[in-house]
């Protein structure tokens, strides 16, 4: 059972988490006709999973410490915000858009991204609870990446960007993953103090960018009825999703 | 005390602390429509905090999830049902002459889920309960305040709104006795019922808060005040854990 992990198989096994990410575009290869009412549902969606993905950081930050983890979850709000107001004076282009959607598109990558930062950290310090722990974890994260890749392309692939490119955004959104993965494994004592603050972080940036980009723009374009039906069917999913791995 | 009277207690605080919703309008008895939003925006983040902890209540991922899916369907079919789905919630000036009851009677269903929400958590927990009575009675005072504001501009007297408000809470007082009542006798319903408070409330917040806060005060007060609503409910609920 407590077969000692080399630091390269932790790399690897992260690093195949991190491209499990990419298979969330997949399903976005059937998205044909894209009317400004698709964009809404795909935000809607994305917004539910994102919001159910934070309820999960939040219920694992919380055993680490709840005051850090709310802190932290401050921090994350008001990095959002600070993100978007500092992008609202520049033109933003992101792939093929421009204006309000290409800060959107950039903000959901950023946001993703700080989120697999919390996690690569968590996951480089469970790896230190041996070997069956931690082949175990890197399949349920692996699976868990999914829908992460699924809440990214969602919000990109309307927007005109091709499969393969919503598919390397969800890869690289989780690039932290195994590059924060190493050290935390190596200096697991010294990491575990700042998981709750790093969980707490990404849980608050995903829940407000929700918040201020998502949902509204759902919302414009969408009866608010079936915006609500996709966002909160969403999150129950990705509840299920992360209490089944 | 008899533990069923504790719940009868604490709902009925929670359904009379939506009378506080009208002190602001004591000062502003016709509020700006920021004020509207934020209130939305208050109830909205509160209800979320209230949605979370219930799903941290529950083991069984299947049935929480399966409750949770029915609560969704559930207060999505009761706004279709009640032809409501595309009503105007927040209207101040005097709407046509069924405007007053159809808003009456979306209140009143909206607090049936809170209802479930407090029952089924006092069932599992009664300090648990405890804390799920608070976060909703938070709720209520922004809710009701939104509420009374919204009667008042159909004609009715400060009094009368706030009567009525607290009255649209009755159904939650209703069915926290109920639920954990039958929870004692039929203990399996009980993670069936957390989950569908918590997905019933999790739509509620998306259809009927969230979408009359945005029109109301714009996107960025709104999404820092819900959030910070959701921040203090998660910080009540681990000062008492």
């Amino acid at each position: 059972m407590s077969v000692l992990l080399d630091w390269s198989v932790v790399l690897a096994a992260a690093s195949l988490t991190a491209l499990a990410t990419g298979l969330g575009a997949l399903p976005f290869a059937f998205v044909k006709r894209v009317s400004p009412r698709t964009v809404a549902y795909s935000e809607a969606l994305a917004a539910g999973l994102m919001l159910g993905a934070s309820f999960g950081l939040l219920a694992s930050g919380t055993e680490y410490g709840n005051l850090q983890t709310l802190t932290g979850a401050v921090l994350g709000i008001l990095f959002i915000l600070g993100t978007d107001r500092w992008l609202d004076s520049y033109t933003v282009r992101f792939e093929e858009s421009e204006g309000a959607s290409g800060r959107r598109m950039l903000l959901v990558v950023l946001v993703m991204t700080v989120h697999s930062t919390a996690e690569g950290i968590a996951v480089g310090a469970g790896f230190g609870g041996g070997a069956t722990l931690a082949t175990v974890m890197t399949l349920a994260i692996a699976v868990h990446n999914i829908p992460e890749g699924i809440a990214i392309s969602a919000v990109l692939r309307p927007r005109g960007t091709s499969v393969a490119r919503c598919a390397g955004w969800s890869i690289f959104s989780s690039l932290p993953q195994p590059l924060l993965a190493v050290p935390s494994f190596l200096f697991v004592e010294s990491v575990r103090p700042g998981l709750p603050w790093a969980i707490g972080f990404a849980a608050g940036a995903m829940i407000f960018m929700v918040l201020l980009e998502l949902l509204p723009e759902a919302l414009e374009e969408a009866p608010r009825g079936w915006v609500g039906l996709v966002t909160s069917l969403g999150l129950v999913g990705m509840i299920l999703f992360q209490q089944l791995l | 005390m008899d533990p069923i009277l504790l719940v009868l207690l604490f709902s009925s605080g929670a359904a009379l602390a939506g009378s506080l919703g009208v002190l602001p309008l004591l000062r502003r008895p016709r509020p700006p429509k920021a004020w509207m939003g934020w209130g939305n925006a208050v109830a909205g983040g509160a209800m979320l905090g209230a949605a979370y902890a219930l799903s941290r209540s529950v083991d069984e991922s299947l049935i929480l999830a399966g409750g949770g899916v029915l609560g969704v369907l559930f207060t999505h079919w009761t706004h279709s049902v009640s032809r409501t789905e595309t009503l105007d919630l927040n209207l101040l000036e005097e709407g046509d002459a069924t405007y007053g009851y159809r808003i009456f009677l979306v209140s009143t269903l909206h607090s049936g889920t809170e209802g479930v929400a407090i029952g089924a958590a006092m069932a599992a927990d009664l300090g648990f309960g405890a804390f799920m009575a608070l976060a909703i009675a938070a709720h209520n005072v922004a809710e009701s305040g939104v509420l009374v504001a919204v009667l008042r501009g159909q004609g009715l007297s400060l009094l009368q709104g706030t009567g009525l408000a607290v009255a649209a809470n009755l159904t939650q007082v209703l069915l926290a006795v109920t639920l954990y009542a039958v929870a004692g006798a039929a203990p399996a319903i009980l993670p069936w019922a957390a989950g569908f408070a918590m997905g019933g409330m999790v739509n509620l917040v998306l259809v009927e808060l969230l979408p009359e806060s945005y029109r109301q005060a714009g996107r960025t007060s709104i999404a820092l005040i819900g959030a910070l609503a959701l921040a203090m409910v998660l910080l009540v609920q681990g000062a008492l854990a």
